[in-house]
């Protein structure tokens, strides 16, 4: 039993979420993203429970954990009332506090999860807005969709929904700044701060410089696919 | 068989959900979604003009309330004492500053997060106290934790109080499903997470089926009809990954199709479902030629179709990929046919 694993049992989620695993496979058959993609819920129980610090760092540097899909199907059905969604959500937390998700092509997409719905939730106190819908990455939404981004205030008074209100309730409302400053605190106090900056210098580490993490991020916006970015 | 396993199911996971004519049915506490707000507002907004209007409920929701954080949660950028902190001050902020007792979220990985982190303060005490702690030491608030759910530490979805007042909602009704072959698709994070939680459970949850059966559709069955979506978080909102949304959905839809071509309704309650089993058909048919016309309503703008409220400007069926007009006539809605197709989504 290794350093690795040592924090990884420290993880509440890893707590609640393994319970001696029988290695019985009903979580890979029933796991949507185990059908599309090299992923099986069950290997990684299996990688877990070795306790083998070895195979641990493979698991964190790889795609693996970045398929599954957050769907939980795997946990209505564990007979042993496993959840393996939630150990994944331990090992993709273990493998951004050590730098190790810089090394795949899934894990390097942090970054977008980072400056996205992490700092939007900073700035704004969502997670998502109205904004990142755009029609260039999500193109399967249409034109109608598009004809709503460029009419985006109208259309929102349209159907009842007015957008960006001040002091009062609301979809997509500016939420007042000593209640952002709340929420900027408890993210300071509960760790999500040091895990989000944890992406940043994982990057920087992995390419080189700021300038390149940049260069990557720009590469995601405007192409909407960050495999366009070339890693040597 | 199948019945009785069903009654099985419903007894041991009945949520009590007060209606509007329970003692504090009325006055609920609401919290918003991310993923609607930027991704289908109409939705919410179609849901509060029947809340409001038809129901007649007391809707309250403070300006200082922030999203629960859970996209973020599942998108790996916080963790759970972030996630306990976060639900601690929306509890503390609708009871003690709007001074309501029961809430209800519109997002169902919300419904999920709330849920999770109210069963970890009933599990594990230090939790508890390290978030009443925190809470306090960030925010300067006090703990309180809802009780909504017969009683027990618990909060719900708002489409458990549309199912709690169906019966209400179906004798307003101006149009009727009768004749209309319907599915529910019950979010994940709805009914698979906390199964115990879920009205009905996760095998037979009744949620939408009970919405769908009091507007007299007939229900079908297929062999995928528990399976997910293909939302994601990480994998829809990076367009790299939404390969795997896209196979999710045509799975589903391709299975609903063999069992039954002539379904064309599938009622959702979970925001990400509502906008990708329907955006994706239109990339299946782009890309495989193949064509599905489901749609897909969510249970507030299904409920507000038959009503009679506007399907596009009160239900906001402008942007969906697979045209409502079809449906429209086939449950007999009226709507301006002396527009095209693209006057009736474009009012500008």
């Amino acid at each position: 039993m290794g350093k690795l694993f040592n924090e990884l049992k420290q993880d509440i989620l890893y707590q609640h979420g393994m319970n001696a695993c029988l290695n019985c496979g009903v979580c890979t058959a029933v796991c949507p993203a185990a059908e599309f993609n090299d992923y099986s819920p069950r290997e990684v129980m299996n990688i877990c429970q070795s306790e083998d610090d070895e195979l641990i760092e493979e698991l964190l540097k790889s795609d693996k954990i970045w398929y599954c899909g957050q769907c939980f199907s795997c946990k209505t059905r564990c007979p042993r009332g496993n959840s393996t969604a939630s150990v994944i959500l331990a090992l993709r937390r273990l493998s951004v506090r050590h730098g190790y998700f810089a090394e795949s092509e899934k894990g390097r997409q942090q970054l977008f999860a980072k400056r996205v719905f992490g700092e939007n939730m900073l700035k704004l106190g969502y997670t998502l807005l109205a904004e990142n819908i755009t029609p260039a990455h999500f193109p399967e939404l249409g034109e109608n969709w598009e004809y709503y981004y460029e009419h985006m205030e109208e259309m929102r008074e349209w159907w009842g929904v007015p957008m960006n209100l001040e002091n009062s309730a609301g979809s997509h409302r500016v939420i007042p700044e000593k209640d952002m400053e709340e929420l900027r605190a408890i993210y300071k106090a509960t760790g999500a701060m040091e895990l989000m900056d944890a992406v940043e210098k994982g990057m920087e580490k992995k390419l080189g410089s700021k300038k390149e993490v940049e260069k990557y991020w720009q590469t995601w916006v405007e192409t909407g696919d960050s495999r366009n970015y070339e890693i040597d | 068989m199948k019945v009785a396993r069903e009654n099985l199911a419903w007894q041991k996971h009945q949520k009590q959900v007060p209606t509007v004519d329970d003692p504090g049915g009325k006055l609920w506490g609401c919290f918003r979604s991310c993923f609607l707000q930027s991704a289908a507002p109409y939705t919410e907004g179609i849901a509060y003009k029947i809340l409001k209007n038809d129901l007649g409920m007391d809707l309250r929701e403070a300006p200082g309330h922030t999203s629960c954080g859970a996209i973020g949660y599942h998108g790996d950028v916080s963790n759970l004492e972030t996630q306990m902190v976060v639900a601690a001050r929306n509890f503390s902020v609708a009871h003690h500053e709007l001074g309501v007792d029961n809430l209800f979220s519109f997002c169902v990985t919300s419904f999920a997060n709330y849920t999770e982190v109210i069963k970890l303060w009933e599990e594990e005490p230090e939790l508890r106290e390290y978030t009443e702690k925190t809470l306090k030491e960030t925010t300067g608030r006090e703990f309180w934790i809802p009780h909504v759910s017969g009683g027990r530490p618990s909060v719900v979805h708002a489409s458990d109080v549309f199912f709690a007042n169906r019966h209400k909602l179906a004798a307003k009704a101006k149009y009727s499903l009768k004749g209309i072959k319907a599915v529910d698709h019950i979010g994940c994070h709805y009914g698979k997470i906390f199964p115990g939680e879920a009205m009905g459970g996760a095998e037979f949850p009744q949620v939408l089926v009970g919405l769908l059966e009091a507007f007299g559709a007939e229900i079908v069955d297929y062999p995928e009809r528990r399976h997910c979506c293909g939302m994601g978080f990480r994998q829809c909102a990076f367009p790299e990954n939404r390969d795997y949304t896209a196979s999710s959905v045509y799975k589903k839809l391709k299975s609903l199709k063999e069992a039954h071509p002539d379904c064309n309704l599938m009622l959702t309650n979970c925001p990400g479902c509502t906008v990708f089993l329907d955006a994706e058909q239109g990339t299946i048919k782009e890309v495989l030629e193949e064509e599905f016309n489901v749609s897909i309503l969510d249970y507030a703008q299904l409920t507000g179709l038959l009503l009679g409220y506007d399907p596009f400007k009160d239900c906001g069926l402008n942007a969906k990929a697979v045209p409502v007009e079809p449906l429209l006539d086939k449950i007999g809605i009226p709507y301006d046919k002396s527009k095209t197709a693209e006057e009736r989504r474009r009012p500008f």
